[in-house]
């Protein structure tokens, strides 16, 4: 900046000689000097307001949008406060093939807590651990006085138990509505069933997810607003069930055995009517997995679905049916039962080294249950058309039944099969399959000859498409098995005026480290009623019974599970609409499990 | 050297300056001061009690301190900055040693018959003491490196202690507050520039410190920062008040439910209700229209003291205005924009409309100072 003298002398000097003041002059230098520097800053100042002016309004723009855009929204509540809110709680309800309640919902309350809310924290844990015991006193304390801004402490709680907690009056404990599921009738019917789980949980709702059987099968179904809460009808008949479950408990305890299961199915339809599997559990309270030790053992386990054993005997009657379908024999054929047979190195016995000699029909192959005539037959059709029938029948494959477990449970099937294979298969051994696989396999043959699909949905029609067998082939079928019960290994099966027709099969249980314990069997019963008119087969399954009734013990499937199938059939014949062909005498026909 | 010496003549004196008060200004205090007491009114369920009106005796309080404070001459209260910068600084020590403890900050002095909250006081006497540095400083000497560091200390003395307390939002308007009169007195902006990018390393550095033992603020004012970056993340903690008030101001529409009909505010939602966040209320019974209409009295009231420092020749007058402006502004701006979930929720009030009583007075005394440059400012020429 130039700096200009305050004082010109120049000018000083001139006003000097003209009689001016000075000052005045100096006073005008003075303003004019002031008036150039305030000119200056207060133009910088104007920028800077104009800046400031700037930033104002943006701010002003930004809060005015800002509002415009929240006067514009739809007001929600925050999703995650209620991140219940999109939870889809409603679960449709399980029925019977009667439409009466398997599984439906019951609204409970959830109990939660949210410590920075809570007033008097020791004494709300007190009075929690009160109301419900095995909650620890010191580990709630610790968590309230934790860092948790949120906490559950019971998922479900009863009304009770709810008015117990308002009354602690502590604002931080609090309460949402939960629906949980509910299974009515406890034990019936849980391996089918199967349990629930809580998905996402929200403070407002939590899903409810199936963890196993139909309720996981089905969740897609179960949990989908678009089906209006229609309840999903299962095949199962609850009556049934109840009297199938009642009397094979009580028959496995009589037996001595460790577990048991029954598979009901109609024999046309497929539908399945019952289905026990013993030990059982109750699908409200579902146990956990057993952490160590053999999972077929713990009651969670589906014998009827999961469970795949050497099923021993009943498979004879394929061997003779395919026998009499392709034309080898007829069911008077005589087969050469001549034990023991020898095939290369091994040696083909009866039970209890009987011999039923060389001439034998195939009719009383199946009664007697001779291995040796049914190996012979075996031979005859051959491994590679054994092995079309049996997968026809569908042992191959897992069952396609709708349960979580089933394609789990692949039949077990020998790797080669020579020619040894073939006639060990032939009177079940060698291969393992569930109860199921037999009750579908039963149902196909002896039906007419149609094949069946396992199902437990309700509604199945009698089925129309492929055959396994003619329909005479179906019907000799059914007389040699009504033979074997009204003379043969089953005696014990036969109910007065039903018509039982079935075969027994006794098989060893292998050790998990090869071979095969002698003293440890799984006892088969697969019947057919009424052999007539076949409506319904059962198949009884006990693992490991031995009846003690005798001088020693007997674990042959006549004696431990033909005795329980035949009361299954007396209790529920009559339930599931069979009309006596004779009136049953009273009395008549006392069995092990009578009451 | 100011240009009063040469004006002071034409300067209204005694009761003739009620004539020359700007009461546009005064009206418009009135207004919004008005509005509060309508909110408080009806957040307290449809009562005078017990907000609004000890909230209207405090306006009436402020108002006479206001006219006294506007008729003492302007050039009084400039030889008085420093005192008075002195006397809030001293208060802000008081406080850290005898300060009640309320909501977890220490923040106010217990006189008796009020609270005193220093850090309200500050706001206007670091205004004030800035100005009349500027005034007294030569105009080349502005941007020069040692006069820039005085301010700086200025601002940044109460500010730490302010942040010690801790009281985020007063913080920030001291410093953005402070920066402001620098800035409108003409300081280089390379300067600011420095600051700025100061500033961005800090917040880079707050960030990075997350977590580590020298952790630069406490959890909760770091939780704030979160729940503003992403509120619905802790609806039921940190966010609460944000989403709360932006279901508000959701449900108000464009149109309002109507006076006392909100339901969000009245039916206890919302903590803070009467204080940091009575703007909800507005906004659900009023609308759109009724909180726009609020930003705009809010906007007239900066207009018309932008226009008064304009007007006003003398440095300090206009500085002053200018700051005091400045620092109403960025309290509601930060209240609206903390509402609407804009900027963290800092714990500024909403400025003449949230319940308080040394804001209340203390904003009177600062548009007191206000109406007494424009009533002093010089005249003639």
């Amino acid at each position: 900046m130039i700096r200009t003298p305050l004082r010109p002398l120049a000018r000083i000097l001139e006003a000097r000689a003209k009689g001016e003041n000075p000052d005045a002059i100096e006073r005008e230098n003075l303003r004019l000097r002031h008036e150039q520097m305030r000119d200056q800053s207060r133009s910088r100042a104007e920028g800077r307001l104009l800046i400031l002016g700037v930033l104002f309004f943006c701010a002003y723009a930004a809060v005015g949008a800002r509002m415009g855009v929240l006067a514009a929204s739809e007001p929600h509540e925050p999703r995650a406060a209620a991140s219940g809110a999109a939870i889809t709680a409603q679960r449709a309800d399980i029925t019977d093939r009667n439409g009466r309640i398997l599984a439906t919902n019951l609204a409970t309350h959830s109990l939660y807590a949210q410590p920075p809310m809570m007033i008097d924290k020791e004494r709300a844990a007190k009075a929690l651990v009160a109301i419900f015991p095995d909650l620890k006193e010191e580990k709630l304390l610790e968590q309230f006085t934790g860092k948790r801004k949120f906490l559950w402490i019971k998922k479900k709680i009863s009304p009770e138990q709810m008015q117990l907690v308002h009354d602690i009056g502590d604002p931080g404990l609090l309460f949402g509505p939960r629906e949980m599921r509910l299974y009515p009738n406890g034990r019936l019917a849980a391996h089918v069933l199967g349990g629930f789980g809580f998905g996402r949980e929200g403070v407002h709702s939590a899903e409810v997810i199936g963890t196993a059987g139909v309720e996981k099968a089905f969740d897609d179904y179960l949990r989908d607003p678009a089906n209006g809460g229609q309840a999903l009808r299962l095949s199962l008949d609850l009556s049934v069930q109840a009297a199938t479950r009642r009397v094979l408990y009580g028959g496995m305890k009589l037996m001595n055995a460790k577990g048991a299961t029954a598979v009901m199915m109609d024999a046309h339809t497929g539908e399945i009517i019952t289905l026990v599997s013993l030990p059982d559990f109750d699908p409200n309270d579902r146990p956990r997995p057993l952490l160590e030790g053999d999972q077929s053992d713990s009651p969670l386990f589906n014998r009827a679905v999961q469970g795949v054993y050497e099923l021993g005997s009943t498979f004879k009657i394929f061997t003779a049916a395919q026998a009499i379908e392709l034309g080898l024999a007829n069911a008077n054929t005589l087969v050469d039962a001549d034990a023991p047979m020898k095939w290369g190195k091994h040696k083909i016995r009866e039970f209890q080294n009987k011999n039923y000699g060389p001439l034998l029909s195939v009719t009383d192959v199946i009664v007697k249950s001779s291995n040796v005539g049914t190996a012979k037959m075996a031979l005859q059709i051959g491994a590679q058309r054994q092995q079309d029938f049996l997968r026809e029948l569908g042992f191959f494959e897992a069952t396609p039944v709708e349960l979580v477990e089933a394609p789990g449970a692949k039949p077990l099937l020998p790797q080669r099969w020579a020619d040894i294979t073939t006639i060990t298969a032939s009177y079940g051994h060698g291969l393992s399959a569930s109860p199921l696989h037999l009750a579908t396999a039963y149902a196909s043959l002896l039906n007419g000859g149609t094949k069946v699909k396992p199902t437990l949905l309700a509604g199945g029609r009698p089925a129309t498409g492929e055959r396994v067998v003619s329909e005479q082939t179906s019907a000799a079928s059914r007389d040699m098995l009504r033979a074997v019960v009204s003379r043969g290994t089953a005696s014990f099966g036969d109910v007065p005026g039903y018509s039982v027709g079935g075969k027994t099969g006794t098989a060893d249980k292998p050790k998990p480290r090869g071979g095969y314990y002698k003293d440890k069997v799984i006892a088969t019963f697969a019947s057919v009623f009424p052999t007539d008119d076949p409506k319904y087969v059962l198949v009884v399954t006990l693992d490991e019974p031995e009846e003690t009734s005798g001088a020693k013990p007997r674990r042959t499937a006549g004696w431990t599970a033909v005795p329980v199938a035949a009361e299954i059939i007396r209790r529920t014949a009559p339930l599931l609409g069979l009309r006596p062909e004779i009136e049953p005498q009273p009395g008549f026909g006392v069995t092990l499990t009578g009451n | 050297m100011s240009y009063l010496e040469y004006n002071v003549k034409t300067v209204p004196t005694g009761l003739r300056k009620v004539l020359f008060l700007n009461w546009a200004l005064f009206l418009l205090l009135a207004a919004v001061a008005g509005v509060g007491f309508m909110m408080l009114y009806s957040v307290a369920g449809g009562s005078f009690s017990p907000w609004a009106e000890p909230q209207m005796k405090r306006f009436g309080m402020g108002v006479a301190a206001m006219f006294f404070v506007a008729f003492v001459p302007i050039w009084f209260w400039r030889n008085m900055a420093a005192l008075a910068f002195s006397l809030s600084i001293l208060l802000l020590l008081l406080v850290e040693f005898f300060g009640a403890v309320g909501m977890g900050a220490q923040r106010w002095i217990d006189l008796g018959f009020m609270r005193l909250q220093p850090s309200e006081l500050t706001k206007i006497t670091l205004v004030m003491i800035l100005a009349a540095y500027y005034d007294w400083l030569d105009v080349k000497r502005v941007s020069r490196p040692l006069f820039v560091l005085i301010p700086l200390g200025l601002i940044l003395l109460p500010t730490f202690m302010v942040l010690r307390q801790p009281d985020l939002g007063t913080a920030l308007l001291l410093v953005v507050g402070g920066a402001t009169v620098m800035f409108a007195a003409g300081v280089h902006w390379l300067y600011f520039a420095v600051v700025a990018a100061i500033g961005v390393g800090l917040v880079t550095g707050v960030f990075m410190s997350r977590d580590t033992p020298w952790q630069l603020l406490k959890d909760y004012q770091y939780r704030r920062i979160d729940t503003f970056l992403d509120p619905s993340t802790d609806p039921l903690g940190a966010g609460y008040h944000i989403t709360q008030s932006k279901i508000a101001l959701g449900s108000g529409g464009w149109s309002g439910r109507g006076f006392m009909q909100g339901t969000q505010s009245r039916l206890n939602f919302l903590p803070e209700k009467h204080t940091d966040f009575i703007f909800t209320t507005l906004a659900e019974e009023f609308g759109f229209v009724g909180a726009f209409s609020l930003l705009v009295l809010y906007a007239l009231i900066i207009l018309f003291c932008i226009a008064s420092a304009l007007q006003n020749k003398d440095r300090f007058s206009s500085l002053l205005i200018l700051g005091i402006s400045t620092t109403f502004f960025l309290f509601f701006a930060l209240n609206m924009s903390m509402v609407m979930g804009l900027a963290p929720v800092v714990g500024v009030p909403l400025p003449l409309v949230s319940y308080g009583g040394s804001a209340m007075l203390v904003l009177m005394v600062a548009f007191g100072l206000i109406q007494s440059a424009h009533i002093h400012r010089p005249r003639g020429r």
